[in-house]
């Protein structure tokens, strides 16, 4: 019983007062509530929360002042939306709600307080310990090499200094001093990585246009993605360059426990068929986290992607099985730098969907395609199961004919996924699937197809004021094409541009509604 | 189908050229030596085979065939719009009505099986394939065949170094028609659409 930890943020202000009263007449707080005193509640964002679990806690706690008595003011109400968010979260995970909580007191409230951290210990011991062991600090997988190793393999020495990168880089494009090819040449040259190469390395946006335009053929995306892993990306303390507080790489490595068994639940519309003795799996990927995560922040509804995908495997009777206990695919992890603990992720993906006799995995999400049909492979992890993008399955049976598709009278531009346009087995899909619609008009942005703007972010890390300027940039793009919806092939597309329509400076002039391709096919497909 | 009924009577017809009267043979030939039923051909030719409504005339029996000549069709399929106002008549009433979809507009109200064979055979890379697929079309819609048989049949029909063409384009047709044939039973369930 001696190794449960519960972590108790508690607010510098009105708790704290409490929690000196109960010091004060000797009370015995139990020794696994392990207190940090923090200055105030709501400045304790869910990354903060989750890290905690990711961390082994068994259960959190945040304490901060009852309704109207914030010091700072809105203190309490962040706190209220911050704790209902990582409770969903966890909920998801499999954690179970009650292992977050949140309570008000005032001052003079030091027998509630008792009360309470007394409850709320007594509730954590009965739900036993956290299923998560932590990832941090385990045994790093040893794949990563040394930045010469990397060099060499993919053979960045041939870079015949054209820059050529440079000036097609996104990036650059948008006023960053950022040049891929200054950045392989410090490697080569340099003894050491300085701070600036290194934030360099981790500001990449792994859009591969630069690989794209390279004479020499040198891989810059995954050349960067090594990079990463050799410098440490996962070295577990939230590198400062991951975005939200890095709470999306906290999510991932909570994954790699064996023991955890999320609960994902999603609530599919009734009608939905899917089967769970099915040899055919609908990966669904991140969407629930996404959604939760989101919501208060832009009306993103990614999960729509997951149940308009399942109507259309629906439509044309396909049942799939869908796992309640899927994990993440890694992608993020991997390409963030942390290549242990995607190892493990992989092979705690592959087992459970090998052992539950799954033949062909279907996705919709581009990140989760080339990770699981490619990347695992890359990584020696034989899957053992066919891995096809949602866009193939759909191809493949309207191809059969006899389907249409009702007319959709908006204009619509497409926003390219960087992953499925460097895929040479899908790259031609999305345009092939847009042909076969029924609409107003399509017509393409200025920069389209294999030259297509990144959304600007990758794997949650590096967004800065430049990520904003690129996808300010490129919303304009859209805007100019005269469209009204934008279609998109990847959820993190809708996230990203739909954070910057949020520009309060720049008002309504990048609003533009967006829609994911998937969900266009859903709505309008018909049998002839 | 086929089964129940021992004799089954088929008009393919379109413009000469359009491959017409090799698909009646195909079927007759799929008929005679795959399905072993006893199978004719009647084919038009002179000026039709330059241009204008071309026709073969298929009968497929599993007794003797005492004559050649389609009275009535059981299936008429129809790949020009001249050569269905010319034949639409002989279609019996409860017969399969196969039209190429770009090229055939039937008028009334009766139901018919559209294929755009022609657009799809210059997707595939050569026009002239628009039979084959008609013939997969009928197979998979009508099942005078067995698709086997069919297969064989283009397969034995077809000049060495374009069987693997032939095979897409028959097989094209084959799964439009099963897709046509499952749009039909959802329609009947009033399930056209995936939004539910």
């Amino acid at each position: 019983m001696k190794n449960f930890n519960v972590i108790l943020f508690l607010c510098n202000w009105g708790p704290h007062a409490a929690y000196q009263q109960l010091q004060e007449v000797d009370y015995q707080i139990p020794a696994e509530i392990k207190m940090v005193r923090i200055p105030c509640t709501g400045r304790i964002t869910k990354a903060l929360l989750f890290k905690a679990f990711e961390m082994g806690a068994d259960g959190v706690a945040l304490v901060g002042c009852s309704s109207g008595t914030c010091r700072y003011g809105s203190g309490t109400q962040a706190a209220i939306n911050n704790t209902e968010d990582t409770r969903n979260i966890i909920d998801l995970l499999g954690l179970g709600k009650e292992r977050m909580r949140l309570a008000n007191f005032l001052p003079d409230e030091s027998q509630l307080l008792k009360e309470f951290l007394a409850g709320f210990f007594n509730d954590i011991l009965a739900m036993g310990k956290s299923p998560i062991s932590p990832a941090i600090g385990k045994e790093k997988i040893s794949l990563d090499e040394n930045a010469s190793a990397i060099v060499a393999r993919h053979d960045a020495y041939s870079c015949q200094d054209c820059g050529k990168c440079t000036s097609s880089c996104p990036l650059a494009l948008c006023g960053k001093t950022y040049s891929p090819r200054d950045i392989v040449n410090a490697i080569i040259h340099g003894e050491a990585i300085s701070p600036q190469v290194e934030n360099n390395i981790n500001a990449c946006l792994t859009c591969g246009i630069c690989h794209e335009r390279c004479p020499s053929d040198v891989n810059f995306p995954e050349f960067i993605r090594d990079m990463r892993c050799s410098i440490g990306g996962s070295g577990g303390n939230g590198s400062s360059r991951q975005a939200h507080g890095g709470f999306f790489q906290s999510l991932m490595r909570a994954m790699v426990s064996p023991d955890l068994k999320p609960r994902r639940g999603v609530h599919l519309p009734e009608q939905i068929r899917t089967d769970p003795e099915s040899k055919v799996m609908f990966f669904g990927g991140c969407a629930p986290y996404f959604d939760v995560f989101f919501k208060r922040h832009h009306h993103v509804k990614t999960m729509d992607i997951l149940t308009d995908s399942l109507k259309l495997l629906n439509f044309f009777d396909v049942h799939p099985r869908l796992f309640d206990e899927e994990r993440c695919c890694g992608h993020d992890l991997l390409w963030s730098g942390d290549r242990s603990n995607f190892m493990r992720l992989a092979k705690l993906n592959v087992e459970s969907i090998r052992d539950a006799g799954i033949e062909t995995l279907i996705t919709a999400c581009p990140e989760c395609f080339q990770t699981i049909r490619f990347d695992y492979e890359n990584h020696g992890i034989d899957t053992g199961f066919n891995v096809i993008h949602l866009y193939e399955f759909l191809e493949n049976e309207i191809d059969k004919g006899a389907v249409e598709f009702n007319h959709l009278s908006r204009k619509i531009t497409f926003q390219d996924s960087c992953r499925l346009k460097r895929m040479e087995k899908v790259r031609g899909l999305p345009r092939k699937l847009i042909q076969r619609l029924s609409v107003e008009k399509f017509e393409e942005m200025k920069d389209s197809d294999r030259s297509a703007l990144c959304c600007g972010n990758c794997a949650w890390t590096g967004c800065d004021s430049y990520s904003k300027a690129l996808q300010v940039k490129r919303l304009r793009q859209a805007h100019a094409t005269g469209s009204d919806l934008m279609v998109t092939s990847c959820p993190k597309c809708q996230i990203h541009l739909s954070c910057a329509m949020q520009d309060i400076m720049l008002g309504d002039e990048l609003k533009m509604d967006m829609i994911d391709l998937t969900s266009v096919i859903a709505n309008t497909i018909c049998w002839d | 189908m086929s089964q129940k009924i021992s004799k089954k009577e088929i008009i393919i017809t379109g413009f000469g050229g359009q491959g017409i009267v090799l698909a009646g043979r195909i079927i007759g030939m799929a008929a005679a030596l795959g399905d072993k039923k006893e199978s004719t051909l009647v084919q038009s030719y002179g000026p039709e085979s330059r241009g204008g409504a071309c026709c073969a005339q298929v009968i497929i029996s599993d007794d003797t065939i005492q004559y050649p000549y389609v009275a009535m069709a059981d299936v008429l399929a129809c790949m020009s719009q001249s050569a269905y106002e010319k034949y639409k008549g002989q279609l019996k009433a409860d017969g399969f009505l196969l039209t190429d979809k770009d090229l055939v507009t039937p008028d009334g109200d009766r139901e018919f099986f559209a294929i755009p064979s022609t657009r799809m055979a210059e997707e595939l890379g050569r026009k002239m394939i628009a039979n084959i697929i008609m013939i997969g079309f009928a197979t998979s819609v009508t099942g005078v065949l067995s698709e086997k048989a069919a297969k064989e049949a283009v397969l034995a029909s077809v000049p060495k170094g374009t069987e693997k063409l032939n095979m897409n384009a028959f097989e094209k047709g084959y799964d439009y028609g099963l897709s046509k044939l499952k749009a039909r039973r959802k329609k009947a369930t009033a399930n056209t659409g995936a939004s539910l």
